[in-house]
Order: C-alpha cells, then structure tokens, then sequence
C-alpha cells in the first residue's frame, strides 16, 4: 500500500496546494513542502530493506486481461531516483518559495509542480511498464504546464510547445517500443522483461523494440538530434529548470536506460546507437556551453553534454560503465541543481542573465559565489568535488572501451576534449560572472539573496564536497544497492578512492583541467570563429521548417479530402457503405428469402405502409418547399410510431412521438433562417446520378431487411425476457435493458447527449442571425409575436404536462416509460412555454441555464454507477426492492430509478440547450415591442 | 352487456364517424379559409366527443370502475384546439387571405 501512497501523495498535494494559496501566498509552498516530507516519511521505513538488497513489489490487478496491473516496484535503483526527487524536490520547494514573485500565482506553480513530482516518482516506481509509460507521458505534461508557467511570455509558450511535440513524440514511440516488449517476453513486468534480456535480444523484433525504446530515451533526456528542445525549455522559471531540466525530469531517460540496461544492453545495435548518440551529445553540449552567453543557456547545454555522458556510459555496455553511469546521475544531480539556483539567485539579484554585463560579483554576493564556485569546480570536474569521481570512472571506462574496439584511441581522445570544454566553460562560469572587471549597466544593484534561499544551494554543494572527499562513508551504499539495482546482479569490484595511482584517467583528468584553461584564455578568437560559423546553425529553425512544411502538407490534405460540400460528403458515405454492402451479398450465395413463413397481412397494416410510402416519397419530392416536406416528414414519423405500437413496442412508440415533436421545433427553428423554397441547384445528369445511388442504397437497405426478416432468428431478447424481473426487479424489459443490463452503455450515450448539447451550445453561441423584418412576399411579421389565447393555455398545460412526465418516469420501470421519454416530455412542456410566452417571460420563470442540468445528471447517473462499488458490486450493479407506499400502494423501487433519474436530466438539459439557443440566435434583432407593449 | 347499451354505443360511434366525415368533406369542399376552418372543429368536438363517450361508456360498462382516460382526452382537447383554431385564423386574417365575408376592421395592435 505505501508505494501506492507515495506515488499518490504528491497528486494529492496539488489540489490542496492550489486551494491553500488561496487564503495566503505562502500556504501553497508549506503545503507542498509538507507533503513532500511526509513522503519522504513514508519511504523511509522502507529504505532498510532495500538497502539489505531487497526489492519490493506491490501489485493490484487492473486490466487484466490486458495483461496491465498496477504495480510499484522499489529496488535500489527506483531508491535512489526516489530520494534524488524527493530531497531535490524539497529544496526547490523552499527555494521557489523566495525565487517566485508576488505577482507570480503560487498555488499554479506548487500544483504543477506537484504534479509533476507525483508523475515523476511514479516513471521511477513504476514495476508495470504501460504503468510507467502513462507517468512518463504526465511527466511531458507537467513538463509542458511548468515551461509555460509564465504564460505572458512568447519564448515560454513556444518552448513549451516545442518540448510537448518532442518528449511527447518520443512517449508515443516509446509506448510502441514497450508493447513490443511485452509481446516479445509475454508480460509487462519489470520483473519478467529484466530477466528475459537474452530472449530479447534474440527476438527478431529486437531492433525495432530497442529503436523505439531509445527514442522515448533520447527525446525524453534530450539526445542528439532531440537536444535542441531542452535550451528552450530555459524559459521556465529557474526552480523549474534546476528541478526537472537538469536533475530529474531528464533523467527519466537515463533513468530507463538504467532500468532496462539487463533487458537491452550488450548487442552491437545497443552499443552503437546508445554510445553513439551520447557521444555526440556530450561534445555539442560541451562546445556549444562554452559560447552561450545566457547563464542558463550554459547550464542548459552543460546539461545537455553531461546527460550525454551518462548515455556515452551505458552505452560502452560494460557493468563498470553502468555503474559510472549511475555515480553521475546522482553527482551531476547534486551540482547541476545547485548551479542552477545560484544562476536563479543571481538572476533574481541582479536583473539579468547575461554573461557579458554579469561581471565582478563577488564583491556584490561573496556567499553565493563561492557556492557558486564550488559548484561549478565539480562540474569541472576538479579533484575533491563528486564531478571528479565519476569522470575519473567515464575516463577510465574510455580507455578500457578503447582496448576492446578497433577505434581505439578516437574514444578516449574524444572523451578528453569534451572534459576540455567542460573545464572551459565552468572556467567561463566562474571567472565571468564573480571576477572579470565591473558589472555592466545592470538593471539592479546586486546583494545576496534571502538567508533561506541559499539553503538548497548550500546543502547541495555540501553533499558535492562530502561525497567528492570521503565517498566511502557517503555515497557508497546508495551507488552499490543503486548500482546493482541497474544491473540486477551483483556490481563488479570497483574503489571509490580519491587516488588509484598514476593511472591514464587522471593524465586525462590533468590533460582536460590544463587545456580547458588555456582555451578559456585564448577564447576571444574562438569566440568570433564561433559567432561566424557554428553559432549560425540552429536546430530550432530546422524544427520549425519541418513542421511548417507537416501542417502545410496536412493543410493541403485536407483542402482536397474535405471541400467544405455537405452533398460530396453524403455521396461518399453512401458510396462506399454501397459498395461494402455489394461486396458483402456478392460474397455469399445463401438465399434473399429465409424459411420463415410471413406472417398474414392485415388492410390497415397495409394502408399504413402505404401512406408511409406516400409520405417518404413526397418529402423527397416536395423538399424545395420545406414546410410541406416537414409535414410529410411528421406522416413518416407517425406511421413508424404506428409501427412500434402494432408490434408491441409501446416505449419505442412514446419516444418516436416525443422525439418527432422535438425534432419538429427543431426543424422550424432552423428552418426559420433559411429561405421557404429552395431554388434548384443540381444539374440533370447529376440529379439522376443521386437517384440510382439513392435506390441503390435503399434497395440493398430493403434487400438486408428482408433477408433477415424472413430468417428465424435466435437472439437474446429470449434472454432479457427471462431475467428483466428477477435480475433487474422491472417489468418493463426495454426500460430495464437501459439502465441496468446495458446500463454502461446509456452512460455513455447520456454522455455523448451531454456533449452534443455542448457542442452545440458552443457553435451557436457567438452567432448572431439577423431576422428578416418579412416574409418571402414581402408581408411583415405578425407584431403579436405571443398571441395571448395560446400563452395563457400553454401556461395551463405545463403542470399537467410535468405531471405525465413524472408518471412516466416513475411507471418507467414496469410499464411502458422511463427517464428518456419522461425527460423529452419535461423539454417539450418547457419549449413550449418559451414558444408561446417569449424567451424573457420564460426565463423570469424557469431557471434558463441547462448546463446543471446536464452536469447533475452526468453525476447521478455516474454516482449510481459507483454506488455500487461501495458494496463490493462491479459498476453499475443494481439492486431492488418492494416498498409500499400509503395511497399509491405496492411499488417496486430499484436502483436503477436513480440512474434513469441522471439520463432524465441529461436529455432535459441538452434538449432545452439546443433548442432555446436556436431560438435565441436571432433575438437581439428583434424588437421587443410586442413582449414591452403587453406588460 | 344488454342489447339497449350496445344500440347507444353503435349509435354514439356512428354519430361520431359522420361528424368527422362531414369535418374531412367540408375541410376539403368550402370555399374560403375562414369556413374551411369550421370543418375540423366540428370533426375534433363533436366528432370525437361521440366517440370519447362511447369509449368512456363501454369501458366503464365492461371493467371494474369508471374509466377516466377520456375526461383527459377532453381536456386536453379543449386546451389545444382552441389554440390551433386561433393561431390559424390570426395567420389566415394577417396574410389578408381571400374571403368570402367582408374582412373586420383592421384594430390598432395589428
């Protein structure tokens, strides 16, 4: 259960902290700074076991027979990416709380920010791979959210954006790559995928499998060519970027490459993608920090090489290199995250970022500095910080690569210029910023920060000094259990002290610490080399052509699928249905007329086919005259509701009739805008054209049901007749079919209904139609717009009109009714009145707004369904009983009535929406002479 | 049921099926709107109240209590037809159809 509470605890936190802010600035930093510590809390007791090498999996069933349960898993890997969020994510809750401004909202930014933590911790604990795919896509989300949060920013929108459609993209590609997966080991258990890595890799849907895996990773931690989305996402507030751009969001993807290294790593493909790509990420990153001259655009692309560094590690595929790998993770976590605070402190201080007017601060904030300082040595790597440890290990690591391979030296050499750049630009970090001459023309005086706001930084930077002086008595357990967490197998001997010996790493180390000084000091030719070469290319501009050129190509597309023409659509539609239908009376050569005798004909039943016949042939022909053609439609109307009632379907005969005078209103409302008679249009040859393909369809649609029709046919109405009253406790077995046998399925048709409504309400809600003054003969409109015989017997029939309407639903269960009709009954009785009295009159009366209703509805109808979780019952479960009631007697009640309740209000609620907003379109052109002169 | 009771409701029926064939007849026969007009009315009062009462009688007659069902087909009857019957003649007099009678005075609110 604690895993579970740990990974809901911060999605808790978000709601409250969104809220607290509401009755005070602050409340939402405490909030969710308690939380956070609250879960830290709950891992705590659970931080033993694991660490005595224990790996803990707690599991429910979900789905499954998709094979999806939910389940957490914590080994020491997951420990460590826990503790990494949880502890850094402390920090930065107190650290944002000085950073953000008063103007700033800090309940969205703690919510967010929560929100992400939770996502996060459960990318990390997830022991279900589709489990942690759906966290990895709320981890891009929460991302997107936090990049924006200054959404008056044109750069934080676009960065936003940007980072959304690549980490986003990569989520998909990686959701394919952990299906694949699961259909290679046969379970989407972490636990089975690890110990399966020899089938994987033999499986010949590997490639494609470890393809898309590595495009999830390489977007998510901003891999060549996905870097370039990660500079951009600096636009977010500096706690956002300290916390998920450099130390734990992004290194979700290492974090994978870790999780499924024993499942993936150690074939060819593996070693050149993965090595491949973090190669070349770590020396673009490392180049191009050294030019930046926005601070934290230095971060940003020093982010950017150390990620590919670790990446460079798992990919070399040796056990050492994987526990390198892990070693980085945390040390660069640990100084990144304090770089980055002090980048925001010093941005907050001094008013800008830019590297060229941030001169000589230490005499401004010496503490900070030398925080800074410190910080960034260890991003040098400089001996005595955590940095040099784990480059040390990733040189070593080179050369022990480079005796194996053929390329021998390229690695190694490579690796050292990187590390020379690396020094460069923490060189450039340091000596720009606090020395190098007087600041210039800086919009405010610097000072140090708030007392509290260089806590984070100062624990951080401890942990750098703690962990780069005595290893052994720091880091070592939580890299060993972490370590063989990553592998699952005991990790290889390796030593964490400061001095091997003269070894060729730390001729590598001297090397890049001697080089990367001197390139600092000859950087001004560099510098403008740079600015005339290099700095000219820029991913972003080949990102924003590829998908201007995507939504262009789909523009186009779509111009030429869909040309705006109604009849085009229609012609399709029936063609093809045509043409499927065709192939299928083709495809077999069974009889048109079954073996059931017809049943004996009657003259009245003949006469009403007949008239129906008249009717639907009329419309057609008649439909330039529309009100003639919607009287006809209404015959058509009231014979198949004739229909229902000759073959015992007297609900299906109430509803026909409610919804034909509900569609009628609906019809002279619209047609109300539009002229009495349509002129013709189509040409000749096309009108036949729309004849045959009419009588094609209609013909195959008649041929269909005469084929069936004629056919004994089993189904399982035999079924529902049998258990309508001892399983649903009705007599009505349609009304019990809705709301309980197929009761998920009215939820969801109640739900479209809802939608529709909406959608609807939507459409119409900025149109404005101007109302004729006249009629097509040039006779004004009638000024008795409400005549006051009709307005005063509507008033009349409305009570009694509820009045059915409450029988109906009340019967609905046993006879012949039920929510749909009887809320159909209440809209027609309110349409009325608005017809009859005026929109003001009604409104004055009748509560206008439809959206409660419809939401109400929604949530009875889904509480219902709940309801019967809370007794232990599957969804929607119902239950009966009898009930007596003095006067009215015996009376069966079920569950299900509160259901039918929910769907009554939802199809009050879209009807009344649809209909009055059609007949308010036009009411601010009309005068209101008529309603004012009569009250 | 005695033959006395069978004789008043075939008689009611029938009276019932003559008022609303001379309803339909002169619905399609006179001469103007405003008499056509007369037709159905006659057809939906006289017509089906023939009929209502006989329904009522015969289902009062055959099952146990009165039969109610008819009482609210009257009233809603009265309710609507009324209306209709209006709103015709209102749109009939304000698209200043052919009449045979002479047309009343136009009042001041039209």
């Amino acid at each position: 259960m604690s895993l579970l509470t740990l990974v809901l605890l911060p999605f808790l936190a978000a709601p409250v902290a969104a809220w607290g802010s509401r009755f005070g600035r602050l409340h939402a930093a405490w909030i969710a700074g308690a939380f956070t510590a609250l879960a830290l809390a709950l891992l705590a007791p659970l931080l033993p076991p694991v660490f005595g090498g224990e790996t803990l999996v707690h599991s429910w069933a979900w789905i499954p027979s998709l094979g999806v349960t939910l389940a957490f898993r914590l080994d020491g890997l997951s420990m460590m990416f826990a503790l990494l969020i949880l502890v850094i994510g402390l920090l930065i809750i107190l650290y944002a709380r000085y950073y953000l401004n008063p103007r700033d909202c800090m309940g969205r930014f703690y919510a967010y920010l929560m929100l992400f933590m939770g996502s996060m911790l459960g990318v990390v604990l997830s022991e279900n791979l589709i489990q942690m795919v759906v966290f990895w896509e709320l981890t891009s989300l929460s991302s997107f959210l936090l990049i924006s949060y200054w959404q008056h920013r044109a750069e934080g929108r676009q960065g936003a954006r940007m980072a959304l459609a690549i980490t986003g993209g990569g989520g998909l590609a990686l959701f394919g790559g952990v299906i694949l997966l699961g259909h290679i080991v046969g379970s989407y258990q972490l636990s089975d995928v690890l110990a399966a890595g020899d089938i994987i890799r033999a499986h010949p849907l590997y490639l494609p499998t470890l393809l898309l895996i590595l495009l999830g990773v390489f977007t998510k931690s901003a891999q060549f060519p996905f870097h370039f989305w990660l500079p951009h996402a600096m636009a977010a507030p500096t706690p956002v970027s300290a916390y998920l751009h450099s130390a734990t969001m992004v290194k979700a993807g290492v974090f994978l490459l870790a999780r499924l290294y024993p499942a993936l790593s150690g074939s060819t493909e593996w070693f050149m993608l993965v090595s491949g790509a973090g190669l070349a990420t770590l020396l673009l990153g490392a180049y191009t920090a050294l030019f930046k001259h926005d601070l934290k655009g230095l971060l940003a692309y020093s982010t950017l090489s150390h990620l590919g560094l670790i990446t460079l590690l798992f990919g070399l595929s040796t056990p050492l290199a994987a526990v390198a790998g892990v070693f980085h993770i945390i040390n660069h976590a640990t100084f990144k995250a304090s770089l980055f605070m002090a980048a925001g402190i010093i941005d907050h201080e001094a008013g800008t970022r830019d590297m060229r007017r941030l001169n000589g601060l230490w005499k401004y904030m010496p503490h900070t500095a030398l925080l800074a300082m410190v910080a960034a040595a260890a991003m040098a790597g400089v001996p005595l910080l955590n940095g040099f440890l784990s480059k040390e290990m990733f040189f070593a690591e080179t050369v022990h690569v480079a005796q194996l391979t053929a390329v021998g030296w390229l690695l190694p050499a490579l690796a050292t210029l990187a590390g020379v750049f690396s020094v460069a630009y923490s060189l450039r970090f340091i000596h720009d910023v606090f020395f190098n001459g007087e600041p210039v023309d800086l919009p405010k005086t610097p000072h140090e920060p708030p007392r509290w706001m260089k806590v984070p930084v100062e624990v951080l930077v401890a942990l750098c000094l703690m962990v780069g002086m005595l290893p052994a008595f720091t880091v070592a357990p939580l890299l060993a259990v972490a370590a063989t967490g990553a592998l699952q197998a005991t990790p290889p001997q390796y030593s964490l002290a400061l001095w091997h010996g003269f070894t060729p790493e730390l001729g590598m180390s001297a090397v890049a610490l001697t080089l990367g000084i001197l390139v600092y000091i000859g950087r001004k030719p560099l510098f403008a080399l740079h600015e005339r070469t290099v700095g000219r290319l820029d991913a972003r501009a080949v990102y924003n052509a590829l998908q201007g050129a995507l939504l262009h190509a789909n523009s186009a597309l779509i111009a030429r699928i869909e040309t705006g023409s109604l009849q085009r659509m229609a012609l399709l539609t029936v063609l093809v249905a045509v043409a499927a239908g065709t192939v299928g009376f083709l495809g077999s050569n069974a009889p048109l007329t079954g073996t059931r005798a017809g049943l004996p004909l009657d003259a009245v039943s003949l006469l009403a086919a007949l008239a129906l016949i008249a009717a639907a042939l009329g419309t057609a022909a008649l439909h330039r005259q529309r009100l003639v053609a919607l009287v006809l439609i209404g015959v058509v109307g009231l014979v198949v509701s004739l229909a229902f009632v000759k073959f015992s379907a007297p609900d299906l005969a109430l509803t026909q009739l409610s919804v034909e005078v509900v569609t009628l209103v609906l019809l002279l409302l619209a047609l109300h805008y539009l002229p009495q008679h349509s002129p013709p249009e189509s040409s000749n040859a096309r009108r036949l054209r729309d004849m045959a393909l009419a009588l094609a369809a209609g013909g195959g649609a008649a041929a269909l049901t005469w084929a069936v029709l004629t056919r004994p046919y089993e189904h399982i109405a035999g079924y529902f007749l049998e258990n309508s009253v001892p399983g649903g406790g009705g007599h009505n077995v349609v009304n019990v079919i809705l709301v309980d046998f197929r009761g998920f399925d009215t939820l969801g048709e109640i739900t479209v209904l809802g939608l529709a409504g909406l959608g609807i309400y939507a459409l119409l809600k900025g149109l404005r139609l101007p109302l004729r003054r006249a009629d097509e003969r040039g006779v004004d409109w009638s000024s008795d717009a409400h005549p006051p015989i009709m307005a005063t017997l509507s008033r009349l029939l409305l009570p009694l009109a509820l009045l059915v309407s409450v029988y109906i639903f009340l019967r609905g269960h046993n006879m012949p009714g039920g929510g749909f009709i009887a809320g159909l009954i209440t809209a027609v009785a309110l349409i009325l009145q608005y017809l009859a009295n005026g929109i003001d009159w009604t409104r004055g009366r009748v509560p206008a707004n439809a959206h409660p209703l419809i939401g109400s509805g929604l949530l009875i109808a889904t509480l219902t369904g709940l309801g019967s979780w809370v007794f232990g019952y599957p969804f929607l479960t119902s239950t009966h009983g009898h009930l007596h009631w003095p006067l009215i007697g015996e009376f069966e009640l079920a569950s299900a009535m509160a259901f039918d309740l929910g769907v009554y209000l939802v199809v009050v609620g879209a009807t009344l929406l649809i209909l009055i907003h059609l007949g308010k379109l036009s009411r601010t052109a009309l005068p209101h002479s008529a309603e004012g002169s009569r009250d | 049921m005695n033959p006395a009771t069978e004789l008043l409701l075939s008689a009611l029926i029938l009276l019932g099926a003559v008022f609303t064939l001379i309803g339909s007849i002169g619905l399609a026969r006179l001469r103007d709107f405003y008499t056509r007009l007369h037709g159905p009315t006659k057809a939906s009062t006289l017509g089906v109240g023939s009929l209502l009462i006989a329904s009522a009688l015969y289902f009062s007659l055959t099952e146990p209590g009165i039969s109610l069902h008819e009482v609210l087909v009257t009233l809603f009857l009265f309710i609507t037809a009324p209306v209709s019957a209006h709103l015709l003649a209102k749109a009939a007099l304000h698209l200043k159809l052919h009449s045979l009678a002479r047309r009343p005075e136009q009042n001041n609110e039209d």
